[in-house]
């Protein structure tokens, strides 16, 4: 039980039209609970795939456990566990019957009914999958994913389409899952989700690292401790003129004004006074501590769901 | 491992009612729908429309009198009504009195069973002349014969065999090629991949089904034609099984190698279209290819389903060996080393 889960160097993907992963590299230690940010096509699904062996790397190593595809494919996928985007499974399969099938793939596995209890599909176990509810079946591929007690797991997106109540349902899987000592891996759309879950990030664009680090720390980097909002009843003017005058970076966002700053209380009698001569016409103002949204946009130019 | 596979996929398979009834259910329903309709081995009956004016003279009468004789149904309107219905195109042959006698006419729209039926009261009239001559009409004498058989055969014989080797083709086109299109567009294939399960594994368990399956279709046909038409199989079990086999193989592969070619489950069912409609239709599953013209005739046989019923319907209908199919069987064990090596090099996973 040395060395890191996973330890990625320089892998690239090209397909006819897009490179989808330019030179990447990635090291996630045993025990850690790692997140994989980036907005759609920014190379987030094709790393994974190569990752869990979906998918071959044209250039570059990919060492999972100290093993590698080439030579110990059986024995890598024995011990990790995968969960897909929108995983399929046969339609008329139950619960039960899919963990114990899949379960029987693998020389090592955890019984069915432990599973069942640790996602809440107990009482849908003998329920053909397809009547169950998204959220159920996305809690069934969770369960599935776990069906060889791996050491590494990957999810992919685990919480997409769900309910509140149910992404904190999962949460606690996932921290019980580290409790448990294993590596978790996954991707997120939910920035709140990657800053409570995850204890290291790592932001890729265009299929290359922009940045990697602990929440908090990338928060930090940042130097923008928080942001004053001013928002609208509508389309927000152009925030040019008023840029000028405050001599202040003044960002349009939707239907409010994003002004960073490292300090809101000195900030604000001078840009309610600037407001109130230039005859803004906002309906509130807020101010927030920055999250790893800011830190999103700041590095990529984009939200994460645009 | 395999077992549990193969076991599963029956599982999953015995769940679905609708599909598992259909699978079994729709041959043997052909079967018995037209084994009835053709039993006696005489030609359908046709429907001529006559002219209620007809019988106003005595040869019109005459005429009427020998029509009763033949199998033809006859349908007498009045004049209005008949020309009513000829204009809605569901008259196919209609007969009149017209000037110095009687005249038909024939729908050009249905012009197969019109003019079969115009021949018979042709043949009718002829009589009705003869007779008035004074004479008797002579026919050849008909005996019905099945050509290769001890025992007496009709169409549901010749039907049974055809039906055999459309299970096979649909198996293939559909069972197979069609759920691995779907199985792949939907990621089964790829939830399959992360696992150290061997892809051949699964692969197995579903052949190994597909076989079984069609090996129930086919006994459950050979019960319904033994017990509901007297159908006997006449050649040895044994090449009947050898024909089988191959033909099993052959359309299988050809579903696998079909598979390759589609992203989509839409693109799949267009594709395997341009070959299961022909194959359906013109490779003597429901009639034989003998009246077909005959560039039609000699470029079906390169499709593997003509000679493939051909050399089962040897066996099966005739008792005879597979001698004299050498040419055929050839035809479809290319197809099937060509499908399989097609399937080898396109076959995705993902």
């Amino acid at each position: 039980m040395t060395g890191p889960a996973l330890r990625v160097r320089g892998i690239r993907k090209t397909y006819p039209k897009v490179v989808a992963v330019a030179g990447l590299d990635l090291e996630v230690q045993r025990g850690e609970v790692f997140g994989l940010l980036g907005p759609n096509g920014a190379g987030k699904t094709t790393t994974l795939e190569m990752i869990e062996g979906l998918t071959v790397p044209d250039a570059g190593t990919i060492e999972l456990l100290g093993l590698q595809w080439q030579s110990d494919g059986r024995a890598i996928r024995s011990r990790i566990g995968v969960q897909l985007q929108g995983t399929s499974l046969f339609n008329k399969i139950t619960p039960r019957e899919a963990l114990t099938l899949y379960g029987s793939y693998y020389p090592r596995r955890r019984p069915a009914a432990e599973l069942l209890e640790l996602v809440q599909l107990t009482d849908k176990a003998d329920a053909y999958h397809v009547t169950l509810s998204g959220g159920q079946m996305q809690r069934l591929a969770l369960a599935l994913a776990l069906v060889n007690d791996p050491e590494l797991v990957f999810l992919d997106e685990p919480t997409t389409g769900l309910d509140p109540q149910a992404r904190r349902g999962l949460w606690d899987v996932v921290r019980k899952m580290k409790g448990e000592g294993r590596t978790v891996i996954l991707t997120t759309h939910y920035m709140d989700e990657a800053e409570v879950l995850c204890d290291r990030l790592a932001i890729i664009d265009h299929g290359q690292l922009l940045t990697e680090g602990t929440p908090m720390g990338l928060i930090q980097s940042l130097a923008i401790p928080s942001v004053v909002e001013l928002t609208f009843d509508g389309t927000p003017p152009d925030p040019a003129a008023f840029q000028a005058r405050l001599g202040q970076e003044v960002a349009s966002r939707g239907d409010f004004w994003e002004i960073p700053t490292q300090d809101p209380k000195a900030l604000l009698p001078g840009l309610l006074e600037a407001a109130e001569a230039a005859a803004v016409p906002f309906v509130q103002i807020h101010v927030r501590r920055a999250t790893l949204e800011d830190v999103f946009l700041h590095l990529t130019g984009r939200s994460l769901r645009d | 491992m395999l077992l549990r596979q193969f076991l599963m996929e029956w599982r999953l398979y015995s769940r679905d009612r609708v599909a598992m009834f259909w699978t079994f259910a729709f041959p043997m329903l052909m079967l018995l729908g037209f084994g009835t309709i053709f039993r006696s081995g005489a030609a359908p009956a046709f429907t001529v429309v006559v002219s209620s004016d007809t019988r106003a003279s005595q040869a019109g009468r005459d005429l009427l009198g020998a029509l009763q004789r033949t199998p033809l149904k006859l349908l007498e309107l009045s004049p209005q009504a008949a020309d009513a219905r000829w204009k809605k195109g569901e008259t196919a042959t209609q007969l009149a009195p017209a000037a110095g006698g009687f005249a038909l006419k024939v729908n050009t729209y249905l012009a197969a069973q019109g003019q079969m039926a115009a021949q018979i009261v042709q043949q009718a009239n002829l009589a009705v002349q003869i007779r008035s001559a004074g004479a008797e009409p002579h026919w050849l004498p008909v005996q019905l014969e099945s050509p290769g058989s001890a025992h007496a055969s009709n169409y549901a014989a010749f039907l049974l065999p055809g039906l055999l080797g459309l299970n096979l083709l649909s198996m293939g086109l559909f069972s197979v090629g069609m759920v691995n299109v779907s199985y792949r567009e939907k990621g089964k294939f790829r939830r399959l991949g992360i696992t150290p399960l061997p892809k051949w594994v699964f692969l197995m368990g579903q052949i190994l089904h597909r076989l079984t399956v069609s090996f129930l279709q086919a006994a459950l046909m050979l019960l319904l034609g033994r017990f509901a038409f007297g159908i006997a199989n006449q050649g040895s079990y044994l090449l009947l099984a050898a024909v089988m086999a191959l033909g099993t193989g052959c359309f299988m592969a050809m579903g696998f190698a079909l598979a390759g070619f589609a992203q989509t489950s839409e693109g799949y069912a267009a594709l395997s279209n341009v070959f299961f409609f022909p194959m359906t239709f013109l490779s003597g599953v429901y009639f034989t290819l003998d009246s077909a013209p005959r560039w039609m005739q000699q470029s079906v046989i390169v499709l593997p389903l003509a000679p493939f019923l051909k050399a089962l319907r040897a066996v099966f209908n005739d008792g005879a060996g597979l001698a004299g199919h050498g040419a055929g069987l050839a035809i479809v064990a290319a197809w099937t080393a060509g499908c399989f090596l097609v399937a080898l090099k396109r076959f995705k996973w993902a």
